[in-house]
């Protein structure tokens, strides 16, 4: 599903480049979960960026099912966005003047899914997160964990085939963490949804079937799990 | 998805509802200001418009050597009608200066202006009678109309349309005449009217000498006018020449015409003045100044708001959202507002039209479909919300979620200069508006202290249309009414100061020139307190002065050079005038115009008629004299004795000033219009950065930081915004109001105290208006602001 190709990045600061990735290069395949970890400052994020097109690589392919990114129109980039990627982030960035049912049905109305089926999907991923009786609250009367599974539910409502999410967990106390691993450990074995995370914890990296280790910029490991 | 961002807008404004309505209120504001003003403008702009023929009429004006006139003689109007095929038609019109009393048994009415025309002129300028316009029969029959509402004042009771019978003059006068019917004075056009009188043929007998009419034509379209213009003006030169008026050929060289557009008799005559269109242009330019610094308090508020709607945008551009959808839904969020603001502003400018209308006279509304708004507010809201929405629509929805998303992105850097540029341009426009409304107090003020020469107080200007060029004429009725206690002196002239004065050629110390005249009668100067410089006035011990005895004034003297004025002469209308006196100089004609050489004289055949009494009384009898003038006036006037109309001089010469106390009401309602605005916009805004800066302001009060030192530190900013308003503004205003103060012949220095003063305000209210939101921050207890990150 996703293949790269000796991808680079450096931000050219005063003549300097200083180098974030180097030379990685891999492949993820449709229903896999992926963990990348590594010391901070590492790239992480910057990799994780790239993967989901927020950020251009300097140098580099990236095939994103087949297809060539960096040769796409924006457009394309939005159709992409609309209808196989979802993005769950650590800050969860959900949209304050939103409740929990509209931040939900957000993705949906830009997919131009007509209203009966919007709103059966939501009540769908509402009943399957518990969060019925949350549905009219503002992001702002939830607690962190609730947050990120509103989040997640945002990202899961348009059914992507990929779910990127940038430290999921790490706002999140461990009960609440476990419980949002666990929903992508299910998310990924009974849907197939391919998920890639960006986790400190060794312990989250465990729930995934993959482990990429960066440092420098450098893909130092890549390792199978068997969560 | 419409309705969810309706929604979300909604509760967006909701949650800033202070802000929110004091955008909205400055916009409304803003906009019912604006409204007024492209109501006038429409008004102003449409006169005649009606006429089907409207682009295609023009009016011949002459200009000489000193000045341009729309008076011509009335056979050029034929000549030109035959020579030129492109002449559609050409006809005459006259204003009748005269007052006439029009009498039906015990209905009087006063007219002012009775508007004489040709079937021609009638024709060209859409003079319709109400029942269609006929063509008088032959050569003598006159077809008079009165407007409808003189009908009404003559005839109450009339219902049809039918002629009536009127006397003329007082009603032993004996003579009479026949109303036509009557006739609707639009009072949007160049030509109104009491009534109008229609000729088959005006000025028949009329030579090239006699300048009384104007001619209006009109052309065939596609005409190439600048090419008619010179050819009417190498017919005029030659007509002159082939008549009997005695001009000699260079004379008639720098003699020349010109076409003027019915389009421009109003706002800019060429012949005239064009103050209404500069008072037109200057309102406008309020107006848009005012509309642009309303709308940049939203764009303000959205960049204050910037940092917090770039997450949303993010959010929004990883969900799919297209960036035109973000664009749209920003715009729509302006829309609303504006919308709102725009219901608002035309319930304030329904409430302020009256007030309006009686400054400027005019009888707007906005319920008449006439007025165009119909098209121009929907098309300034449209206009408004892109100024307003430009920063939000444009720039937010471009922002990219990668960056925006980070976590620690703040908008505040690259917004800075916008942000501040903007405060600048408000403020910088309010300062302007504050020193010009300043200078044009002070000028107003020298203008009423100042001295004028003359003594208006206290002079009764009665009307009259009985001819007193005689003296031996006016002697027994100023006996009689000198008679009456109180009254101190009265006197007759052709012309009453405050009014305009005649012209006419005179030649002394070997130069030849055209300048003003003014016929009198004895006491002339005494009655108006016009002080004299050396020799003597006009008085009865000495019989040469109703033959040849002339009083000119100081600018007469200086016009000609001449060194010992006294005993000299001036020669006009065939007359060798010896000069007698000279008076000190005084405004007649308010302070935008120098004072015009004059001369002064009882005898002057080539004059005008002496019919404008002047009364000077005691004020402390004024009620009383008044009363007894009007018992007694029939037997004091016995020719136009019946009805004793007056009025106060200073009234009168007070209408000079119209038009400067019109422009200082608009500058006061535009300064204090700006600045409101624009301090409106600074609190919502200090609001917003101050509510931002909590935790910065409590984490300094942690380390120890004073409550002045933080009220200094939050004024900082704005302090140096204006500033450096100031410093931008002070020249600008100073050009513009030197150029205005030198519209005037007579006018203040330029003062420096408004300068000063606009600084002294605009900081004032900039750290007033500061300090009240910080002082908030700086009361609030640091650990809240903390514990609520
Ligand atoms: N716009 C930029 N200009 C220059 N350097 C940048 C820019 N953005 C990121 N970097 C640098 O790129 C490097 C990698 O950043 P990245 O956010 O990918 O790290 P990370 O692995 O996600 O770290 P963390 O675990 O702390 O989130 C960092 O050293 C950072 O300083
Ligand atoms: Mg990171």
């Amino acid at each position: 599903m996703i293949e790269l190709k000796n991808i680079e990045k450096y931000y050219a600061n005063k003549g300097v480049k200083s180098y974030i990735l180097r030379h990685v290069t891999t492949s993820i395949k449709q229903g896999e979960f992926v963990s990348i970890m590594g010391p901070s400052g590492a790239g992480k994020s910057t990799l994780l960026n790239i993967l989901g097109m927020l950020e251009e690589p300097t140098y580099g392919e990236y095939h994103f099912m087949g297809e060539d990114v960096t040769a796409m129109k924006e457009r394309q980039r939005i159709e992409l966005y609309r209808n196989h990627i979802g993005f769950v982030f650590q800050a969860y960035h959900l949209i304050d003047e939103m409740t929990v049912a509209e931040n939900i049905e957000a993705p949906l109305l830009y997919k131009k899914i007509p209203g009966a089926e919007r709103k059966s999907r939501i009540a769908d991923v509402l009943d399957r997160f518990n969060m019925v009786a949350k549905k009219d609250l503002f992001p702002n009367q939830l607690s962190g964990g609730q947050q990120q599974l509103v989040g997640i539910a945002r990202a899961l409502v348009a059914q992507p085939s990929i779910i990127l999410a940038d430290e999921p967990t790490g706002n999140l106390q461990s009960a609440q963490a476990e419980q949002i691993m666990d929903l992508f450990k299910k998310l990924n074995q009974e849907e197939n949804i391919t998920i890639l995370q960006v986790t400190h914890s060794e312990k989250n990296a465990q729930y995934g079937n993959r482990i990429l280790t960066i440092e420098d910029g450098v893909i130092k490991e890549d390792v199978s799990v068997n969560g | 998805m419409f309705k969810l961002n309706l929604k979300i807008a909604l509760r967006n404004l909701w949650k800033n509802r202070t802000i929110t309505a004091i955008n909205v209120g400055g916009l409304a504001v803003a906009l019912s200001a604006f409204i007024l003003v492209m109501m006038y403008a429409t008004y102003e702009t449409s006169f005649d418009k009606e006429n089907p023929n409207y682009d295609n009429i023009y009016v011949v004006g002459i200009t000489y050597p000193e000045f341009k006139t729309y008076y011509t003689a009335a056979p050029f109007a034929k000549a030109i009608k035959q020579n030129f095929p492109e002449v559609e038609s050409a006809g005459l019109v006259k204003e009748g200066s005269f007052e006439l009393t029009i009498k039906n048994g015990k209905n009087t009415l006063f007219t002012n202006k009775i508007l004489a025309a040709d079937y021609n002129a009638a024709k060209i300028l859409n003079i319709n009678p109400n029942g269609g316009l006929i063509k008088p029969a032959g050569d003598v029959e006159r077809l008079t109309y009165l407007s409808n509402e003189s009908m009404k004042t003559l005839f109450p009771n009339k219902k049809d349309n039918k002629p009536e019978m009127v006397g003329f003059g007082a009603s032993n006068s004996g003579i009479t005449g026949i109303i036509a019917g009557s006739i609707k004075n639009n009072l949007h056009s160049n030509f109104t009217f009491d009534g109008v009188s229609i000729a088959n043929e005006l000025g028949k007998n009329d030579n090239y000498d006699m300048n009384d009419y104007t001619i209006c034509v009109q052309v065939k379209p596609e005409t190439q006018v600048v090419n008619l213009e010179q050819k009417i003006t190498n017919l005029y030169q030659a007509e002159l020449l082939k008549s009997k008026a005695g001009k000699r050929i260079d004379e008639v060289k720098g003699i020349s015409t010109f076409l003027d557009p019915l389009s421009n008799l109003h706002l800019k005559p060429k012949a005239g003045n064009d103050a209404p269109y500069k008072t037109l242009i200057a309102l406008s330019v309020l107006g848009v100044l005012i509309l642009v610094i309303a709308s940049i308090n939203f764009t303000n508020l959205s960049i204050a708001q910037a940092t917090k709607r770039a997450k949303e945008v993010g959010v929004k551009k990883v969900l799919g959202a297209y960036r035109f959808q973000l664009t749209t839904q920003f715009l729509v969020e302006i829309f609303m507002q504006c919308f709102a603001a725009t219901i608002l502003a035309l319930i304030l400018a329904e409430l302020v039209l009256p007030n309006f209308n009686n400054l400027f006279q005019t009888h707007l509304s906005i319920w008449h479909i006439n007025n165009g708004l119909y098209w121009q507010l929907p098309l300034i809201l449209g206009v408004i919300t892109l100024i307003a929405g430009i920063y939000p629509a444009m720039i937010l929805s471009g922002f990219k979620p990668a960056v925006v998303l980070k976590g620690n992105f703040s908008t505040s850097k690259q917004s800075y200069w916008l942000r501040n540029g903007l405060l600048v341009f408000q403020f910088s426009v309010a300062v302007v508006f504050i020193i010009g409304l300043f200078i044009i107090n002070s000028q107003l003020k020298y203008m009423s202290k100042e001295d004028l020469g003359f003594t208006a107080n206290q002079v009764v200007y009665i009307k009259n249309i009985s001819i007193f060029n005689d003296p031996i004429k006016f002697e027994p009725v100023r006996e009689k009414i000198l008679k009456i206690p109180g009254i101190k002196s009265a006197t007759v002239a052709t012309f009453i100061p405050g009014g305009i004065n005649g012209i006419n050629n005179y030649t002394a110390n070997g130069i030849k020139a055209n300048i003003d005249f003014v016929d009198v009668d004895f006491d002339y100067f005494e009655t108006l307190e016009i002080k004299l410089k050396e020799g003597r006035l006009f008085s009865n011990e000495f019989k040469t002065d109703t033959i040849n005895s002339a009083v000119i004034n100081e600018s007469a003297v200086a016009k000609y050079g001449i060194k010992n004025p006294i005993g000299q002469t001036i020669r006009g209308c065939n007359i060798d005038y010896k000069i007698i006196g000279v008076i000190k100089d005084f405004k007649t004609q308010g302070f935008e115009t120098a004072i015009q050489p004059t001369i002064y004289t009882i005898k002057d055949p080539c004059g005008g008629y002496k019919t404008q009494i002047m009364l000077k009384i005691e004020e402390s009898k004024m009620t009383e004299a008044l009363a007894n003038l009007k018992s007694q006036w029939s037997t004091i006037n016995k020719l136009d004795g019946e009805d004793f109309r007056y009025q106060f001089l200073d009234e009168l010469y007070g209408k000079l000033f119209k038009k400067q106390e019109q422009l200082q009401s608009i500058f006061f309602a535009a300064a204090i219009l700006t600045i409101f605005i624009a301090i409106l916009g600074l609190f919502a805004f200090a609001k917003y950065i101050t509510n931002g800066r909590m935790k910065e302001i409590a984490v300094r009060k942690i380390l120890g930081a004073s409550d002045i030192q933080i009220l200094k530190l939050l004024n900082t900013s704005f302090f140096a915004i204006v500033v450096i308003a100031n410093l931008i503004s002070w020249p600008l205003a100073y050009i513009l109001t030197k150029k205005w103060l030198e519209t005037f012949a007579y006018r203040i220095e330029m003062p420096i105290l408004p300068f000063a003063l606009s600084a002294l305000i605009t900081i004032c209210l900039t750290v007033i208006t500061v300090s009240i939101q910080a002082q908030k921050a700086v009361k609030s207890n640091p650990v809240d602001a903390l514990k609520y990150e």
